[in-house]
């Protein structure tokens, strides 16, 4: 079955809708539609469901999520150590792919908060707007402009640019 | 003149069914069924075995053989293997399911299968697939082995200069005649 989405990564505010009272003898014709829907699917779908979920049940087995241990890096790989340079590749593979979802996370926040807020989203939203601005800034500075055969070598040759960069920057704020 | 052409249109209609009877009486012989037989043209027949669906027509319309065919033979073809297929997957689904995500129970190390959810994907993991954990290894053991030949390779290439530059190793040495046999003579004249 598809995944639901994550219910606590945003706790939804209990909504304010008044308690309306009674002035017609009307009957609201809402209650029909609704029993009827009851009736004609809730029911069903939720008789089923729980059948399966009971047969499942008996015999259960789980799934986990894989904790990698940490290697050395590439910046601490001695020239020519092949085997070194493997690892530290799939480890920076992985720590991309961790990136890619944190990005993911925080802009699926973003747009849950947008639909949220509606017309106030501009006011309403600004820390998630910071955030994912700063987020999608930081994936840019390590990640973007590698390309598709981006590798961890790459990634270190752009790391030390920037911190060229950086240096430069300081020296000639330093000594103008 | 009303009355002749009645009458001779009557007198043509009983010389019709006379000829018609007589042409059934002399083919067919005792049988001379009356009412039957070619009848002439534009006389009007009664509609038979139609139980009030109106008269039986033939249609023509182009042959729907090979369309036919065709799409049961592929109903036939992919329900063969479909039907079996989409009940596999439906008792799957229903009566095994999806593996519930748990944290990983203190010293406990889980099987590189029960990382995945689908039970599908997990006998695949199990059954079909090596390892990852095998696979890593098995690629740093062929980075390995072309590490060693690559460094191997570099040596001999270093040695093979280094022996044809100085000349003192066991390699290039070329066979040269001896100098015993080298015939001088020709050098004690001085203008050759």
């Amino acid at each position: 079955m598809p995944e639901d989405h994550d219910w606590e990564a945003y706790k939804v505010p209990p909504t304010r809708t008044p308690v309306s009272e009674r002035t017609t003898s009307v009957p609201n014709p809402v209650d029909y539609f609704q029993s009827a829907f009851n009736y004609v699917l809730d029911t069903p779908v939720t008789f089923i469901r729980d059948w399966i979920e009971r047969w499942q049940n008996r015999n259960k087995f789980y799934y986990y999520h894989q904790k990698f241990r940490r290697v050395p890096d590439l910046s601490q790989c001695l020239e020519g150590d092949y085997l070194c340079y493997y690892e530290a590749e799939a480890q920076w593979r992985r720590d991309r792919m961790v990136d890619q979802e944190i990005v993911e996370i925080v802009r699926e926040r973003m747009a849950a908060c947008k639909q949220r807020e509606g017309p106030n989203q501009f006011q309403n939203c600004a820390k998630e707007m910071e955030l994912l601005a700063q987020v999608t800034k930081a994936y840019q500075d390590r990640y973007g402009d590698l390309g598709f055969h981006g590798n961890a070598r790459t990634c270190l040759m752009k790391q030390k640019h920037r911190m060229m960069e950086e240096r430069k920057a300081a020296q000639e704020n330093q000594c103008p | 003149m009303a009355a002749m052409s009645r009458v001779l249109r009557a007198a043509a209609a009983w010389a019709a069914r006379r000829a018609g009877s007589a042409g059934t009486a002399g083919i067919t012989g005792t049988t001379g069924i009356t009412g039957i037989g070619p009848r002439l043209p534009g006389t009007l027949v009664p509609v038979r075995h139609s139980g009030d669906h109106g008269k039986r027509m033939f249609i023509i319309k182009a042959t729907s053989f090979y369309d036919s065919r065709f799409l049961s033979l592929l109903r036939y073809y992919l329900f063969l293997t479909g039907i079996p297929v989409a009940v596999l997957l439906t008792y799957i689904n229903i009566f095994i399911g999806e593996a519930e995500l748990a944290e990983i129970p203190e010293g406990y190390v889980p099987e590189h299968w029960e990382y995945y959810k689908h039970p599908i994907t997990r006998w695949i993991a199990r059954y079909v697939l090596d390892s990852p954990e095998k696979n890593y290894e098995k690629d740093m053991a062929l980075l390995d082995v072309e590490v060693r030949k690559s460094e191997l390779r570099l040596l001999e290439l270093e040695a093979r200069r280094l022996m044809r530059h100085r000349g003192d190793g066991p390699w290039y040495h070329y066979e040269t005649p001896d100098k015993n046999l080298v015939d001088n003579s020709m050098k004690a004249t001085p203008d050759n």
